[in-house]
């Protein structure tokens, strides 16, 4: 095998068939691997991972958050609903602007369902 | 030989993505005969310092696979690691070795041996021509020849110009016939 760009000259012909032989035997010869791949495996960086008391760290963390949510979670709750009650009440709703509502209502449930339901 | 069931684009994904060992190891096994073989040829021999450089060029490889573009072969962008190492290599022991005279032996007179017995004793001879040249001029011709790269694709992993690499390979040639003249037939 040659490269495409060499032109061999007729003054160094025998140089060029030398190097043709000896690039011929170098690309024929296969070094066996004798545990080659196995020691630069062994050479690379150890993957990337969260050590066990990270994880049980981050968890107890979480598990502190959620409970503190949880504890807060009704007195959020009592406070939106008491709002959006006293809101509400305080409204003058006719049954046209009721009704008007609830149209408005089902019409954004079914374009979402529609939506959510369309095959690509 | 077939064609291997997986690319190497293919394991090189997997390497990238998954950060997977194995397919690594699959990339190694496949192009390791020829990066050794080339740094052999650049080491003009030294077989320990060229697995050393080529277990380095792989571990560079492995840390640099994300700017691997895919644009050339995955074995010439290899070859380019591997060049890269050994001149490093090179240029860290020149700079703590101190300069020798030592210059390799001329090759005079050729006595005229059998055809296979001549052609063997050629090879040894051309090895050793090989090591009076530059680093550059070696490199150019182990990547034109033994590598069989095109002078563009030799030019990429050398990092010269396309005429460069011409050049290196015109002054290795006339190295090479004043340092083998012996072998040169009668006119």
């Amino acid at each position: 095998m040659m490269s495409k760009d060499t032109q061999p000259l007729a003054s160094d012909d025998w140089l060029e068939q030398a190097l043709r032989a000896d690039a011929r035997d170098h690309l024929a010869a296969y070094l066996p691997d004798d545990g080659f791949t196995a020691r630069v495996l062994g050479q690379l960086p150890r993957p990337a991972a969260v050590p066990a008391w990270r994880r049980t760290f981050v968890f107890a963390l979480w598990a502190i958050v959620a409970v503190a949510v949880l504890a807060a979670l009704p007195i959020w709750f009592d406070d939106v609903f008491r709002n959006a009650a006293a809101l509400i009440v305080g409204q003058r709703f006719r049954l046209s602007d009721l009704a008007m509502l609830l149209a408005l209502f089902g019409a954004v449930t079914w374009s979402a369902l529609f939506f959510a339901a369309r095959t690509e | 030989m077939s064609p291997p069931a997986v690319s190497d684009a293919q394991l090189i994904a997997r390497v990238l993505v998954q950060d997977d060992r194995h397919a690594f190891g699959e990339l190694v096994r496949r192009h390791q005969s020829t990066v050794r073989a080339c740094l052999r040829k650049l080491t003009c021999g030294n077989a320990a310092l060229a697995d050393d450089l080529a277990q380095e060029t792989f571990l560079l490889a492995y840390r640099n696979l994300k700017s691997f573009r895919q644009e050339a072969k995955f074995s010439t962008w290899l070859y380019r690691i591997a060049y890269n190492a050994f001149l490093a290599d090179a240029r860290k022991m020149k700079e703590s070795t101190l300069p020798d005279n030592l210059e390799p032996e001329m090759v005079e007179d050729v006595a005229e041996p059998a055809p296979v017995a001549r052609a063997a004793t050629l090879k040894i001879d051309l090895e050793r021509a090989m090591a009076v040249l530059s680093d550059e001029e070696r490199a150019a011709i182990v990547q034109c020849y033994h590598n069989d790269l095109s002078h563009e694709e030799a030019a990429r992993v050398l990092g010269c110009p396309v005429g460069t690499v011409k050049t290196h390979v015109f002054r290795a040639k006339q190295k090479l016939r004043a340092r083998l003249g012996a072998w040169a037939p009668a006119e």
